[in-house]
């Protein structure tokens, strides 16, 4: 019975830690476990004009104290606004994303939000910020990656 | 009153004779074995709601499905296995009330009854646990939608 047991328990350890990746760890491996404060990501024409932008949402977002990490991509077409929210503030999640919505609106009325308080959405956003160092990631493939969680946003089952 | 009035004084003295060597059941024990065992295995289930976010394009949202499919078909494995017997024997509805003793009920119904051949037996007993959950699981989640539907019509929420 122990030995079964024993069996057992290293079988299921040997499944779960399979794909372990390359071994290397990056910022978005550990978006969910510790606060990540990512940059503003800018997929656009890189003027000042929308460098400050782009800053100025993520400033004005973070400026929610019910909020610990934000994460915004700004792309020619929508604004990604990914954040974490305070654990005992998480009851209030619709509040503040309406809260938000509402704010964003009134002060970027030009702007096409897209506002997310969901752990991968905020996963991605940090990979694809990481990406974006890569010289060889082209704002094509960026915008693509942007569409895709996008869509992963609007799934619903 | 009433009660005590309709019984005989044989019944009344058996009554006395039988609270004194009745065992006190350890109701704060069992409470606490339940807690932490019904804890553990909802830990096991965040782990896996993690995994599926993290190495699949799996949402907050979306994850639930396949990490309560995960569960199901662990808790059916160590049903099997004999596992899971032990750890309703010490944790009592800690391990039955997660959705892991639903596959419990499922498999241990089916086992039982596999002597009896797999169409009468197997297959007609295998819900026979089971069934409750399903039927009144189902029944309850549509009056909750119809009454949530309602209220959105109405435009309350």
């Amino acid at each position: 019975m122990k030995k079964k047991l024993l069996s057992l328990i290293v079988f299921s350890l040997i499944i779960l830690s399979g794909c372990n990746g390359d071994g290397k760890v990056t910022d978005s491996d550990l978006a969910l476990l510790k606060t990540t404060h990512p940059p503003a990501v800018l997929i656009d024409k890189n003027t000042k004009e929308n460098l400050d932008l782009v800053q100025n949402i993520e400033r004005d977002v973070e400026e929610m104290k019910e909020l610990y990490d934000v994460a915004v991509v700004k792309s020619n077409g929508d604004t990604l606004v990914a954040y974490k929210v305070k654990h005992l503030q998480r009851f209030h999640m619709k509040k503040i994303e309406k809260k938000m919505t509402e704010m964003l609106e009134e002060k970027y009325p030009d702007e096409n939000f897209v506002v997310s308080s969901d752990y991968k959405i905020f996963i991605e956003a940090v990979e694809l910020q990481e990406k974006m160092k890569d010289p060889d990631f082209t704002d094509k493939k960026a915008k693509e990656k942007l569409d895709k969680i996008i869509e992963l946003k609007n799934e619903m089952t | 009153m009433s009660k005590k009035a309709n019984k005989t004084p044989e019944q009344q003295q058996y009554e006395q004779l039988e609270q004194k060597h009745e065992l006190k059941r350890p109701v704060m024990k069992n409470c606490i074995r339940a807690f932490w065992v019904g804890g553990l295995i909802c830990v096991v289930g965040q782990a896996i709601t993690y995994f599926y976010i993290y190495r699949f394009d799996f949402t907050e949202q979306t994850a639930g499905n396949p990490t309560v499919a995960t569960m199901i078909f662990l808790s059916m494995l160590l049903t099997g296995f004999g596992v899971y017997d032990r750890l309703g024997q010490f944790a009592g509805a800690g391990s039955a009330v997660p959705v892991t003793g639903f596959g419990n009920a499922v498999i241990s119904a089916a086992i039982e009854h596999r002597t009896e051949g797999f169409v009468l037996g197997v297959g007609g007993n295998m819900f026979k646990l089971a069934g409750a959950v399903i039927l009144f699981g189902v029944f309850s989640a549509f009056v909750v939608a119809l009454i949530k539907t309602l209220l959105i019509m109405w435009g309350v929420i």
